[in-house]
């Protein structure tokens, strides 16, 4: 820790102000593209060359409110969707991420590239592709349509994020279990659980926000029937309603800035957990 | 239970969904794109689309495009995922919230990031105004282009912002995993810190953040939600042509769309491929 | 005793049973093949129950609220019809639909039941025979129309022929910012001057955006010196003469545009941006009351007002349409009927609620209704209606306009 602080060669200020100038430049930029959002949704008239807003009104959030404007029922759908994904992966990505993690076997770097490639290859393109079986299965249109196709892109990272918990992961634990005359059920409560629950909620998390995240995915399967939060935002951004599409903006916004504040202070020093983030 | 059979157990579900899902989406897609589609009546099998494609007048300005904008978000992303990552490892007053700062954009959908873009840089955005009120333009006109334009400038923006944290954080871990030693070694040897950076740290970051910045370029290469929102409808970025060609009303289009789909999703695969091969000559070199 | 008791029994039950499933088969036949036989009660009790999905644009919170308050309130509590909104962005977006649903053969049950359809969406769905019809005049309401109206009997020069019922009009209007604009041009050529002498104000969008492709379309009418004769089919020659003209024109005209030509808005939306942040100075609007809803909203200034050419400007009908497959088309006649209402249509008059012209032939209702109408309060950027009635002239014929869009594309933009 001494480097730090010992004075380079040099010029010392330019260095302290290079410094300083990167930090205000990282906070500056990140703020910058949010703030906007946050006046426009409660701007009545906001021309150029103003710098605030001429009028405030609530209109924007008062639209958003009243039942008209279906953005309740597609928060809900969101929710209700994002939520099916999570459970439906969990209960997909637990069991394979283990088998990943633990076991070695013939044919595992295919089976790694095959469970990952989804995360590179585009969504679109390969629902493009499935869009046609969805029709002949009846799946389009519906919510468990729209769902299913989400676990395309967030299944893998559900899996990836397990295996990498069960490489770390010690099984004596369960076998003194099991000897101490533990059930299956019991010993996966009471000892699997525990360990793995930091994975679970962090590849929950990964799946809720690319589930809550997607639009082309929902638009094609859900075929403007199931309206998610991010379709009635690209139509209101499309249209010019600055002030309507920013109020949703930021209700969009909310469950990825909990979920951040949530992990920054559970899941600390993932850093590559958190990296992951960066797909959505 | 033997095995085999409890691995199989395990792996089946997760396993059937993806090959269903995935490998069966590009299945179908392949066979659309070579001719076979029942809906229009084709079974045929042919390069058709494909030749169609590569010789429609928008799709090499497509392509030019697409490379420009992911080379170039990747590239400015990159170098300053770097530059903060250095000045980030310091000790400062304010640290724990610039870093909470940092991460912010990671969880922020793509959408938002696009609108709030949108709404700052175009020519009567937020920064116009400023930029007017400090005198620097006298009319909106005088702004810089930045969306809708030719060079999907407000796209690269949107990519910068929401890359720099993700390359960062790895690029920061890596510094400290480092180590101050052999920076202090080349001070010592009486290096300045340009010096230091170019000659000690950056080969140390750069196997490191290699993999990561391959990620986003092909990511960059196949997006569509910002391309779609904020992008020229001429030339269209790749994955964007090929939603309005799936989307035509002239359903002869839809073989050429899904050609186009097969064309970006072969691209990112290979990427991939090269991705894992320097993988794990990295694992190899370091072990 | 008790054998025949049995045997009357089970033979009662057999005709009971076969009479019961007799009666079911009649009421098994698609609605397609019993509607014309039907009375409008008849259709109204089929309705009760039903659920109907509407696809339409719904880039507007003020057509939204309309459609999903008023209009979904009274389908509820009037007729036990449940009514849900689609929006869509593009109107292609449900045309592919039931194009994919017929071609898929799924020919009951489809997804889409009634659409806001124009121009060469219909006469696309027309040709694919992929819309229920004919069916406008089982509507009771249909007797306010005047059906003799050409632009009401033929959408875009395609003869209607009940395949489609009107529920609202629109027409051109040119709009500009009186702060910038005192004295605002009244014919094309005083426009064209207008621009030529104020460089960088002035732009139109990009086709093919439905807004852009009518104002090419006026100046089309004024190369021509007139519409008279462009009425009617496609005639190759008589475009092939005039068309140069207005590529001719129009290219001249870059310079002075916006952006000097090098690029145009992509969409209506993106000019009206342009407007409200003062880049340019005009817009060019469908809906005659549409200024005044967006300085309701704040996103035009208060200064804005709305002209038409004394050559007058181009109107047409806005409809709505249901599709061959629909399992709800008792409740989507309802529906186009409801629309068509003299209270339904007075409520989306009013500047608060849509400001939409009312498609009703005024004149064919009751005296109260004739007076509500006049009264209707108008903000002063809405020009009134026997202005815009005097000065409406038709829509060409979608091939006309298809020739149009291509040749702008060829002549205009790629130059």
């Amino acid at each position: 820790m001494i480097g730090d602080r010992r004075a380079l060669k040099g010029c010392p200020a330019c260095s302290r102000a290079v410094h300083r100038i990167v930090i205000a430049a990282i906070v500056g930029a990140v703020l910058l593209p949010i703030i906007p959002l946050a006046v426009w949704s409660v701007s009545h008239s906001w021309f150029f060359p103003q710098i605030l807003p001429s009028e405030l009104s609530g209109r924007a959030w008062a639209y958003i409110g009243s039942p008209f404007s279906k953005v309740l029922s597609a928060l809900a759908n969101s929710l209700l969707i994002a939520g099916l994904v999570t459970a439906v992966a969990a209960m997909l990505g637990i069991p394979a991420g283990r088998a990943l993690g633990l076991q070695r076997f013939k044919g595992k770097a295919v089976l790694e590239f095959l469970i990952l490639a989804p995360i590179i290859v585009p969504g679109l393109a390969v629902t493009m592709g499935i869009h046609v079986l969805f029709i002949k299965l009846q799946l389009v249109d519906t919510l468990y349509g729209v769902a299913l196709v989400h676990l395309l892109p967030s299944l893998p990272y559900m899996i990836m994020v397990m295996s990498g918990v069960f490489a770390n992961y010690n099984v004596e634990f369960e076998q003194q279990a099991f000897s101490l005359g533990a059930g299956r059920i019991r010993t996966f409560i009471h000892v699997t659980l525990p360990a793995i629950l930091p994975g679970v909620v962090t590849g929950s998390l990964f799946v809720f926000l690319i589930s809550w995240s997607q639009y082309i995915l929902t638009v094609l399967i859900g075929g403007g029937r199931v309206i998610t939060l991010p379709v009635l935002l690209f139509a209101f951004a499309a249209a010019g309603d600055n002030a309507v599409t920013a109020a949703l903006c930021i209700i969009f916004l909310a469950p990825a800035i909990l979920i951040l504040v949530f992990t920054s202070r559970y899941l600390s020093g993932e850093s590559g957990a958190m990296g992951g983030f960066g797909r959505l | 239970m033997n095995k085999g059979l409890s691995l199989l157990i395990l792996l089946a579900p997760a396993l059937v969904v993806i090959l269903v899902l995935f490998a069966g989406g590009l299945a179908l897609g392949l066979s659309q794109s070579l001719g076979y589609m029942p809906i229009i009546g084709a079974y045929g099998f042919s390069l058709d689309a494909y030749l169609e494609l590569l010789g429609s007048p928008g799709f090499l300005p497509s392509v030019l495009l697409t490379i420009f904008v992911s080379v170039t978000a990747t590239g400015a992303a990159v170098t300053l995922a770097v530059i903060t990552a250095l000045s980030l490892r310091k000790h400062f007053v304010g640290k724990k919230l610039v870093s909470f700062l940092y991460q912010f954009p990671l969880t922020i959908p793509h959408l938002v990031v696009a609108v709030g873009m949108m709404m700052l840089v175009s020519q009567s955005g937020l920064l116009a105004r400023a930029a007017y009120r400090i005198g620097l333009i006298g009319d909106s006109s005088q702004f810089p282009v930045l969306v809708f334009d030719d060079l999907g400038i407000g796209i690269i923006l949107v990519y910068i912002w929401k890359e720099v944290p993700f390359i960062g954080l790895i690029a920061l871990a890596v510094l400290q995993s480092i180590g101050n030693d052999y920076e202090e070694q080349a001070r010592t040897l009486g290096a300045n810190s340009w010096q230091t950076f170019r000659h000690v740290l950056l080969p140390l970051i750069v196997p490191g953040i290699l993999p990561g910045s391959i990620i986003i370029f092909a990511y960059t290469f196949s997006s569509f939600e910002v391309p779609f929102l904020l992008g020229k409808s001429y030339p269209a970025m790749l994955s964007v042509l090929s939603y309005r060609l799936y989307v035509d009303v002239d359903l002869d289009a839809r073989p050429q769309a899904m050609a186009m789909s097969i064309l970006i999703a072969l691209f990112v695969l290979i990427l991939v491929v090269i991705y894992r091969r320097i993988s794990e000559q990295l694992v190899r070199r370091s072990a | 005793m008790k054998r025949k008791s049995v045997v009357v029994f089970f033979v009662l039950f057999l005709l009971a049973t076969g009479l019961w499933a007799g009666g079911k088969q009649e009421q098994t036949l698609p609605f397609e093949q019993r509607y014309m036989s039907m009375s409008w009660d008849q259709i109204v009790e089929e309705a009760r129950g039903q659920k109907l999905y509407w696809y339409m644009w719904g880039g507007s919170d003020l057509i939204n609220r309309y459609v999903n308050g008023y209009v979904a309130g009274r389908l509820a509590n009037e007729y036990g019809i449940r009514l849900e909104m689609v929006p869509v962005t593009d109107a292609t977006t449900f045309v592919n639909k039931v194009l994919g649903e017929k071609q898929a053969g799924r020919d009951s049950g489809g997804s889409v039941d009634v659409m806001w359809l124009n121009g060469e969406n219909f006469r696309t769905m027309r040709a694919a025979e992929l819309l229920f019809g004919p069916y406008a005049d089982r509507l009771p309401n249909m007797q306010y129309i005047d059906e003799s109206d050409s632009s009401i009997a033929n959408d875009f020069g395609y003869p209607v022929e009940g395949f489609e019922s009107p529920y609202g009009s629109a027409q051109v209007v040119m709009v500009y910012d009186s702060a910038k604009v005192p004295k605002p041009p009244s014919t094309v050529e005083d426009l064209l001057n207008w621009i030529r002498a104020n460089p960088g104000k002035f732009t139109y969008p990009a086709i093919p955006d439905f807004t852009g492709s009518v104002f090419v379309r006026h100046l089309f009418y004024y190369v021509a010196g007139g519409y008279e004769e462009l009425l009617g089919p496609f005639d190759p020659e008589l475009f092939d003469a005039v068309a140069p003209r207005l590529w001719t024109l129009l290219n001249d005209l870059e310079p002075y545009l916006w952006r000097e030509g090098k690029t145009y808005p992509e969409t209506h939306t993106k000019l009206q941006d342009l407007l409200a942040n003062g880049e340019v100075y005009f817009d060019v609007s469908y809906n005659p009351s549409e200024a005044a809803s967006l300085v309701s909203q704040g996103r035009y200034p208060e200064s804005v007002r709305t002209f038409v050419f004394d050559s007058g400007t181009i109107g047409n009908t806005h409809y709505v349409a249901i599709s061959y497959n629909s399992s709800s088309k008792a409740a989507a006649l309802v529906l186009a009927n409801l629309l068509l209402d003299p209270a339904a249509q007075y409520e989306k008059s009013r500047p608060e609620v849509w400001g939409d012209l009312p498609v009703l032939n005024v004149r064919d209702l009751p005296k109260q209704w004739q007076e509500k109408f006049m009264r209707l309060p108008r903000s002063s950027s809405v020009l009134p209606p026997d202005v815009l009635s005097s000065h409406k002239i038709p829509e060409l014929q979608a091939t006309w306009l298809e020739a149009i869009e291509k040749g702008w594309t060829e002549n205009v933009l790629q130059k």
